[in-house]
């Protein structure tokens, strides 16, 4: 039993164990393990106040968790992500995330939104500052390869056109598709992406599926995924974990989870038993 | 009355006793500000002080402020025409009076200044209304004025390519020019140096997004690093100049570190704090910094080695000498003034460089999301104490230029009104626009230096202009942002704001 699970520890991007997360009294999240993988799309799914962004913040280091064990295997080394300070984790270990309620830089162009989110990679070619101040070349070939690499990726959630815009002044589907952008600007090992298909209507709904396969399938990371569109959930998932009032109700391919009768329990209600109030 | 009140285009009934009860309000603000400040004022008589009441001058503040108030409702409730055919007029009348000096028998004042503030005011008032009468509408809505100020920042940031390099060639001719006396070359002096600091602060607030109350902490340590270095170690100007910016810089950092977990407000409160504890420390530590006395023979700077005065020391050359020239006072001031006009543009270089720059981008990604930041491997902290530690490295480079300027350094130079007043600088030209500072520097600085004939009413015309701004432009002057790289060329127009 052990050799099996250190192999598919071995195996797995992202293991989640034991994460516990208290606020004072309140229980968050309450004793919840799971696994992501490469090259695999994860959805966390569950009614609202699930915990499910209680999760993500643990594992983007906005929150420190009470208890538990995050472990992302980054092919050089594993990281210990509830250990490490927020934007390390970024940096280092390769998490990057999008937000429920999108936080773009609103007052910077869609390309400086981009090329932002190559700081760490352009801020040694630059030798920490001094050497872009003298203008060497070699930061400026940096950052054209910069550019050109936040080319592929405005082609790819189609703002090419719009990269001089600034980001606030794009409409609610393209800043959600920005943010997207961004996200894999950083050249991240996995994708948290927390409700990316809030507001959209269903053929932007669609563009996010293709969008999300793509990086799945080209980029060869793993993507974590909350969301409530079901028609996004369970086209595209590969792996669902069903959350409710904290804890893991139910963990599987998406035909499991659909058919779990704890999963209909949790989003339907239960039947006519517990009464009044 | 009512006949006149026809020509609104909507013509709802005038409600006058409204009108009246609202003038009043405001001639009563009016008179609780002016009965005390204007209405006494202290002689100097043999014996001791007199108090002098001046209820006239109260009594003509509290109409005047009625009046404006009236003609402000009038256009409000699109009643242009009275104002029109009462304020023409009198504006015109006050102005000729002003011109031919009349004035006197119009108006209780004691300076033509206030009559033309007056007249102005009319003025404006009855231009508003004959633009109503013309136009059909009263007041532009704030948006289309917000609009309309956008537009002109935008053209002017882009004419900043033409206008930029006018005011750099006035600049630089400025001493020679025929006018230049040696009261312009201090102004100039000063407003430069104004520009020099609005430009290091406007790394930490315009571009990092950082309110800092206390810049002029930085200011005074680079001014008492240079004086104390020269006056006991007997150290030069030029070396003790970079001095001066990385002991300014070590601060802004030692000082940051512990701050830059706050934002906002609380970040402003707190480095108000540490400016005047900085302050507290220069004017308590008698042994070193020479306390409330200051420190004075603080020495000139030298052109490579060529000092300005009539007679050299022993084995030395002066300025004039070494180049043939008549000996003039004024070759130290045209001297300081290109000097400050040189850091002054390093500076700006530096800030412009620094933008296009991977750090720069940080600094103005953290202004607008530091959560997103986080999310993105920016290191916040490291960020912050850059940005930090550079604003305040200029700011020490131009408190070592004060301190050689003056000769004579304390605690009194460097007070909260400092700061507050490079904090206006930066914040009425538009919040992270280089060229908008200058304007605001020059408005806030040259202008009121100009204006000194006004006397005690100089402070209170630069609080009125600074409430107008805020009314008219709360986001700055020239608030307008290129973006730092463009990839179409500027082939598809960055689209106005929704």
């Amino acid at each position: 039993m052990s050799v099996a699970e250190d192999l598919s520890v071995a195996k797995t991007l992202l293991n989640v164990e034991h994460l516990t997360m208290r606020f004072g009294g309140l229980v968050a999240i309450n004793d919840v393990s799971f696994a992501a993988t490469d090259n695999e799309i994860t959805a966390i799914i569950g009614p609202n106040g699930a915990g499910k962004t209680t999760v993500f913040n643990c594992l983007t280091g906005f929150y420190k968790p009470t208890v538990g064990r995050l472990t992302l295997n980054h092919p050089s080394r594993p990281y210990q992500l509830e250990q490490m300070e927020g934007y390390l984790i970024a940096q280092r270990a390769g998490v990057a995330r999008t937000f429920q309620n999108i936080r773009l830089f609103p007052a910077m162009s869609v390309l400086e939104n981009l090329i932002v989110a190559q700081h760490n990679r352009l801020m040694q070619a630059s030798g920490f500052t001094v050497l872009g101040l003298l203008g060497l070349s070699s930061y400026r070939h940096a950052e054209r390869e910069a550019v050109d690499y936040c080319r592929y990726w405005l082609d790819r959630v189609r703002l090419t056109d719009r990269a001089d815009w600034n980001a606030g002044n794009l409409p609610y589907g393209a800043q959600r598709r920005l943010e997207i952008a961004r996200a894999m600007c950083t050249r991240p090992n996995l994708l948290c992406l927390d409700e990316p298909a809030a507001g959209l209507n269903p053929r932007e709904s669609d563009e996010l599926n293709e969008l999300l396969t793509f990086i799945r399938d080209e980029h060869k990371i793993g993507v974590l995924l909350i969301e409530h569109d079901m028609s996004v959930v369970m086209e595209i998932s590969d792996h669902i974990v069903v959350l409710d009032y904290g804890q893991k109700i139910s963990d599987g391919t998406p035909d499991y989870v659909r058919n779990d009768p704890a999963v209909i329990r949790a989003y339907l209600g239960e039947d006519e038993e517990e009464g009044g109030s | 009355m009512a006949v006149l009140s026809a020509a609104g285009a909507d013509a709802k009934p005038l409600d006058i006793g409204a009108m009246v009860k609202e003038a009043g309000l405001a001639g009563l603000i009016a008179f609780g500000l002016a009965f005390g400040l204007v209405g006494f004022e202290t002689l100097d008589v043999p014996g001791g002080l007199a108090i002098n009441t001046r209820f006239d001058d109260v009594a003509a503040v509290v109409v005047l402020t009625i009046l404006g108030r009236i003609a402000m409702i009038l256009l409000r409730e699109h009643r242009p025409l009275l104002v029109a055919v009462i304020g023409l007029p009198f504006s015109v009348v006050l102005i000729v009076s002003l011109v031919f000096g009349w004035w006197t028998y119009f108006l209780p004042f004691s300076s033509a200044m206030v009559g033309w503030i007056v007249a102005l005011m009319a003025a404006v008032f009855s231009l508003r209304a004959i633009n109503a009468l013309s136009h059909g509408d009263t007041v532009a809505s704030r948006e289309q004025r917000e609009k309309t100020m956008d537009r002109i920042g935008a053209r002017v940031q882009t004419a900043a390519k033409y206008v930029g390099p006018l005011l750099l060639a006035f600049a630089i001719i400025l001493p020679f020019l025929p006018f230049a006396d040696r009261r312009i070359l201090d102004i100039g002096i000063l407003v430069v140096t104004y520009i020099m600091l609005g430009w290091g602060l406007n790394i930490v607030v315009g571009l990092a997004g950082l309110l800092d109350l206390g810049y002029v902490a930085f200011y005074a340590v680079g001014s008492y690093s240079y004086a104390l270095l020269a006056l006991h170690l007997d150290m030069g100007f030029w070396v003790c100049l970079p001095f001066a910016g990385f002991m300014a810089a070590l601060t802004g950092v030692i000082l940051g570190f512990p701050v830059l977990r706050l934002r906002g407000d609380y970040l402003a409160i707190v480095t108000l704090g540490f400016g005047e504890i900085i302050r507290v420390i220069l004017l308590n530590w008698y042994e070193f910094t020479g306390g409330p006395d200051g420190l004075s023979g603080i020495p000139r700077p030298t052109f490579f080695g060529l000092e300005f005065k009539r007679f050299a020391p022993e084995g030395m050359d002066t300025f004039h000498t070494f180049f043939g020239l008549e000996y003039s006072p004024i070759q130290r001031i045209i001297f300081l003034y290109y000097l400050i006009l040189v850091m002054a543009l390093i500076t700006n270089l530096f800030t412009m460089r620094i933008r296009r720059l991977p750090v720069g981008r940080a600094w103005e990604a953290l202004r607008e999301d530091e959560i997103a930041c986080r999310s993105l491997g920016i290191n916040p902290r490291n960020t912050k104490l850059t940005a930090f530690g550079i604003g305040a490295m200029f700011a020490g480079f131009a408190g070592s230029f004060f301190a050689t300027r003056q000769g004579f350094i304390s605690p009194e130079s460097f007070t909260f009104i400092e700061s507050a007043i490079i904090l206006a600088v930066v914040v009425l030209g538009g919040m992270g626009s280089q060229i908008g500072v200058v304007f605001a520097a020059i408005l806030l600085i040259g202008l009121p230096e100009i204006f000194r004939d006004l006397q005690q009413y100089r402070m209170l015309a630069f609080g009125s202009a600074m409430v107008l701004i805020m009314i008219w432009r709360p986001s700055g002057l020239l608030a307008h942002r290129e973006p730092t790289l463009l990839l179409n060329d500027g082939k598809s127009k960055p689209q106005e704001t929704s």
